[in-house]
């Protein structure tokens, strides 16, 4: 499989990702932008990691990593935007940051 | 009472301290001779306070003169002032001025002078001010201060220059180094010295100091205010006369000063109605006198005649201290007739009058004559004035010879005959007590033995004599022709208004430029400070803006900047 | 010797400071001024001699920049230190009053410890170090010790303006390091940058004018001894750093006669504010302008007896404004305002001794010859009137004709003060009270110093006796 596709894929997450965590308002979905993105991240670890046929597979540690990472960071995030919701009753970040 | 006592002792043990030492010098030769070579060093070292004492047998005179009045004085004081609240202050400050005119006087080194002299100007200040609820001392007091100081910065920098030419601060070796190098700043250092006197001895042009000196209590004035300090200006100018005595310049200068201040301090006197002012403007008038002879080459004329001023004026004015107890005011309206009733203040006077007018044989008219002497010798001489100055001094010293004896006549008239003031007839007048009448006495006799041994010249001494018979002459015709002597010219009673300059415009002028200098210091001086945080506040606003402490828009900053990186990296590699 | 009598106070500074709330104010105090007195002591003995650098410690620090520990007493720094030392001293014999924060007099012990630093180094690094070390402290102690409206202003004023000068000075500092090294005794320069940046620095500091605005606020404001450190201390940095630097830059002449004439003017411009002021406090503060005016025109002739001039005028009016300085804090403790419209005339006969006292530190603030405050100014005008190297002679005469009017200024501000406050017809007040003891012994210990420095400059002046003295003068 040329390395091209998972490229493509990867960098349409990220674009996704990106998009998400700038335009959306809501604090959840921004949170999901930024999981989009570090799943493209570890998207094109992998793919690196395949394509350079590494004797110590570093590209696949790092993902597993970075996957742990992921979830203690959606866990801390969500808890914080929960704990937003009951403060202000609301999760647009525009309104918060008033 | 026996408090007083106290510093009656300490006085005198300072007197007899200061006579020990001075009273054997009395008899060595020489006026301000100096003995032996010394060769000039590099530079002036570093100023010390070695206290160098050394005696001159004119200093021993002054020593010994500041030192008998001052133990008078604090015998006067005893009764005169023995009920002040504020006694020992007053006490003490006399004993500090002794010592301050000891220093004065008794030493060769020029810092240790300078500490004494400015010593003594506190000291004054301060007995002026001893009455200091009333603002006519408090005033008297700061102008005094002021004048005297400022014109004692020219001392300051007369022993500069003197340092500088002579390479030391010993007035000594400074003469031996004058006498073999030759004079270089000679007229500059008598310049600096004449206005450091002319301050000191309440010259023209700053002579309005002196008379509003008088609210000080008045044994005070006999001490400081006649006898010994102003006086000190003229020993200061004899005691450095071999500095500038060939500086025709100098001369020539202080010539004009004693000549304008003669006449004027004795025509201010003639018209003065409080004794104790009349007396302050004479002592003005006499102080002119001593700079003449010293103007004219003679500064031992000068000298003696300060000795023997000391001596009748402090007498004068304890007598009139005498008087102001007896009627409680200084005011010759609320004098009058007191002969009968204060006969032993009369007959001392009377002998003080007789002095100051120049009457024969009182001191005051040997040492006048002297004076008179040393100015007609004078003339014709090379160098020192020229001979026109001294004859146009000639004729004002005569002038004011004639003027002297008729004021000297009018007060003495005025205090002691005619009629008691109307209300006053009851107790008008009581004797003083013995340890005021005490020293009255004394000085009255020193008036006639001082005049012991004193030269006589013939021809001035005749017509010095003619001529204050002349003036007490007129003053008596019309006493008898029924004058109450009152006489009001008005630009004299107003002092032809050179008061003005310290009184009103050198204050307002300070008063002026301080508001102008606190104002600007206040909205000018701290413009760029204030600039300064100006501009920090619109920069940090101006900052501001850029943080809108919104996340995606910082996000976003972030994802166009990493993009543009990015684009530009591959565009460029 | 030297480490010690700095670490001394020093560390006991901090501890008071830590342990601010487990001692009383008046023990603080007293250990304090067991303190101070121990490092003045100290630099007391440590002297050796005028011609050798007394007590002197050197051993590396940061290598790549060539700056050393090097501690030093010289002739110069000698009077400074000991000056300092002894203010710091009474300082705390000030501050054994019942109402005292601990915490105060451990700052004034680092203040004081870091000013003495500051006089012991003989590195320019160690010197700056130091410098800014005693900044910071007085910071806390204007802005939380101070009285009256303002004081957190103030005390950011005085920060600001002191920060901004240290800033030229060291950028001045690097510029000397890079051409010779950082040792004093070894190194000079020929920079123009160097020599402008250092005088602009100290100018803060000393202060000059038009420099001077921040210090008449943080005067006023300030606690008594913050008052008396900062004009018998801070401004001796100032002094010292122009002293320590002029000889090490080639360019100083250059800077000289601006120098001279700002501080010549400094002294006509503090002499007419002074005669405007009511708060005797704020005229205080500025005649210490005028007086370091004085001090700046001896420097800026770069001459012998400049050098005199300059520490014995530093020294005397450290004594002297402490004086005046813990005299008005004396009238503001009793009457709330150091305001002389408040304080009412006549202290001569409500408060006798203090008025005497204040009368006295005014005369000797005047420079009356025989007190101490004379021949600091006296060998100024000297200095002035000998021109130096680096003057020209219309420069010079023109400073010491300028110098000449502030003198009789001064003299008449000082006469308005004593006439204002201790003449008159008193008007008795509830708070007139005479000195208590704690007040009679520092100023009486200040009194003495003013009076035997007076009459007896021999110490101070002999340490620059550069002259053979006239042989042979004989009678």
């Amino acid at each position: 499989m040329p390395l091209l596709y998972p490229l493509v894929l990867a960098s349409a997450l990220f674009g996704i990702g990106l998009y998400g965590v700038l335009a959306r308002r809501n604090a959840v979905m921004m949170l999901l932008g930024v999981e989009l993105m570090l799943n493209a991240v570890n998207l094109n670890l992998v793919a690196f990691d395949a394509w350079f046929a590494d004797v110590v597979h570093s590209g696949q540690v790092l993902t597993l990593f970075t996957i742990t990472l992921a979830a203690a960071e959606i866990g801390l995030g969500l808890a914080i935007i929960l704990a937003l919701f009951r403060a202000l009753r609301t999760v647009d970040v525009d309104e918060v940051g008033r | 009472m026996s408090r007083r006592w106290i510093y009656v002792a300490l006085t005198a043990a300072l007197a007899t301290a200061a006579s020990i030492w001075a009273v054997p010098r009395l008899d060595e030769p020489g006026w301000f001779a100096y003995v032996g070579q010394g060769g000039a060093g590099d530079g002036p070292p570093l100023p010390s306070l070695s206290p160098d004492l050394f005696l001159y047998p004119v200093s021993a005179q002054v020593v010994l003169l500041a030192v008998g009045v001052g133990l008078l004085v604090q015998i006067y004081s005893t009764a005169y002032l023995g009920h002040h609240p504020r006694y020992r202050s007053y006490a003490l400050i006399i004993i500090l001025f002794l010592v301050g005119m000891i220093a004065v006087v008794g030493t060769t080194n020029l810092w240790v002078l300078l500490v004494g002299w400015e010593v003594m100007g506190l000291c004054s200040y301060l007995l002026i001010g001893h009455e200091w609820q009333t603002a006519e001392a408090r005033a008297g007091a700061a102008k005094a201060f002021l004048v005297t100081r400022v014109a004692d910065l020219g001392l300051l920098l007369a022993i500069l220059v003197i340092g500088e030419t002579y390479g030391t601060y010993d007035i000594v070796g400074a003469q031996i180094a004058s006498s073999q190098d030759g004079v270089a700043s000679s007229t500059a250092i008598g310049l600096l010295v004449l206005v450091a006197v002319v301050g000191k001895s309440a010259q023209f042009p700053l002579q309005t100091w002196l008379p509003d000196a008088m609210p000080g209590p008045t044994p005070i004035t006999a001490l400081i205010h006649a006898a010994t300090m102003v006086a000190a200006g003229v020993y200061l100018a004899a005691r450095l006369f071999p500095f500038y005595a060939d500086s025709t310049v100098v001369l020539t200068a202080m010539a004009v000063v004693a000549g304008i201040t003669m006449l004027m301090g004795a025509l201010f006197a003639l018209v003065q109605t409080d004794l104790k002012r009349a007396l302050a403007w004479s002592t003005v008038s006499q102080l002119a006198f001593m700079f003449a002879a010293i103007a004219a080459g003679d500064p031992e004329a000068g000298t003696d005649h300060l000795i023997s001023h000391g001596v009748f004026k402090a007498l004068l004015f304890l007598g009139c201290g005498c008087l102001m107890h007896a009627v409680g005011s200084s005011a010759l309206a609320a004098m009058g007739g007191l002969r009968r009733s204060m006969p032993a203040t009369f007959w001392t006077m009377s002998i003080g009058f007789a002095a100051l007018a120049g009457v024969i044989p009182t001191v005051g008219f040997f040492t006048k004559d002297s004076v008179l002497h040393a100015i007609e010798q004078s003339a014709g001489e090379d160098g020192g004035l020229a001979t026109g100055t001294t004859y146009v001094l000639l004729g004002v010293a005569l002038v004011t010879s004639f003027v002297t004896a008729a004021y000297a006549t009018r007060l003495w008239l005025r205090a002691f005959f005619g009629p008691v003031p109307d209300g006053r007839q009851e107790h008008h007048g009581h004797e003083a007590p013995r340890a005021m009448i005490g020293p009255l006495v004394v000085l009255a006799v020193a008036t006639f033995a001082l005049s012991i041994g004193q030269p006589f010249h013939l021809g001035i001494g005749v017509v010095g004599t003619v001529i204050a018979a002349g003036g007490i002459a007129v003053v008596v015709w019309s006493w008898r022709g029924g004058s109450t002597l009152e006489w009001t010219t008005r630009p004299l009673t107003a002092e032809l208004g050179l008061d003005r300059p310290f009184t009103s415009w050198a204050p307002a002028f300070a008063r002026g430029v301080s508001r102008t200098v606190v104002d600007l210091d206040r909205d000018g001086v701290d413009v760029y400070p204030r600039a300064g945080a100006g501009v920090a506040g619109l920069t940090s606003r101006a900052l501001e803006l850029v943080q809108t402490r919104n996340v995606q828009r910082y996000a976003t900053v972030i994802a166009v900047g990493v993009l543009v990186l990015v684009v530009a990296a591959v565009i460029w590699t | 010797m030297i480490v010690t009598a700095l670490a001394v106070p020093f560390v006991i500074g901090l501890l008071l400071m830590v342990g601010r709330a487990r001692v009383s104010g008046p023990v603080a105090a007293a250990i304090g001024a067991a303190a101070m007195t121990v490092s003045l002591l100290l630099y007391a003995l440590v002297w050796e001699g005028r011609d050798v650098v007394s007590g002197e410690v050197d051993t590396s620090w940061i290598e790549p920049l060539g700056a050393r520990l090097h501690l030093g007493v010289t002739a110069v720094s000698w009077p400074f230190l000991l000056m300092t030392a002894f203010i710091g001293v009474l300082c705390c014999l000030w501050l054994v009053a019942r109402d005292t924060a601990p915490a105060l007099v451990g700052l004034v012990l680092v203040i004081s410890a870091s000013s003495l630093g500051v006089f012991s180094s003989l590195d320019l690094l160690l010197f700056f170090v130091f410098f800014e070390l005693a900044l910071i402290p007085m910071w806390f102690v204007i802005a939380w010790f101070g009285t009256g409206d303002g004081t957190r202003r103030a005390a950011t004023r005085f920060l600001l303006f002191t920060v901004a000068g240290s800033a030229l000075v060291l950028v001045g500092i690097v510029v000397i390091g890079l051409d010779g090294g950082l040792q004093v005794d070894e190194t000079v320069t020929g920079s123009l940058a160097a020599a402008v940046l250092v005088c602009l620095g100290f100018a803060v500091k000393t202060p000059i004018v038009p420099l001077h605005t921040w210090l008449p606020d943080a005067h006023s404001t300030a606690p008594t001894v913050g008052s008396v450190l900062l004009a018998a201390v801070f401004l001796k940095l100032g002094t010292y750093g122009l002293i320590l630097f002029a000889p090490l830059m080639d360019r100083f002449a250059d800077v000289a006669p601006y120098l001279a004439i700002a501080g010549v003017v400094g002294i006509v411009w503090s002499g007419f504010a002074c005669y405007g002021q009511d708060d005797l406090k704020r005229l205080v503060a500025y005649s210490s302008i005028g007086h370091m005016g004085f001090v700046v025109l001896a420097i800026s002739t770069r001459s012998d007896v400049g050098l005199a001039a300059a520490v014995f005028g530093s020294v005397a009016h450290g004594l002297i404004t402490g004086l005046l300085f813990f005299t008005a804090g004396s009238l503001k403790d009793r009457f709330g305002t150091a305001s002389m419209a408040a304080i009412g005339r006549g202290l001569y006969g409500r408060t006798p001794w203090l008025a005497v006292t204040f009368v006295l530190a005014a005369v000797a603030s005047l420079g009356l010859p025989g007190l101490a405050g004379f021949w600091g100014e006296l060998l100024s005008l000297r200095a002035a009137y000998e021109i130096g190297d680096v003057l020209t002679k219309p420069v010079a005469w023109t400073a010491l004709a300028l110098a000449l009017v502030g003198v009789a200024l001064t003299t008449a501000y000082f006469v308005r003060a004593i006439r204002l406050v201790a003449q008159g017809e008193p008007v008795e007040q509830d708070a007139d009270r005479d000195l208590d003891r704690r007040e009679a012994v520092v100023l009486g210990a200040l009194v003495v110093a003013v009076l035997v420095l007076g009459l007896w400059p021999a110490p101070i002046l002999d340490l620059f006796e550069p002259f053979t003295v006239v042989a042979g003068v004989a009678r």
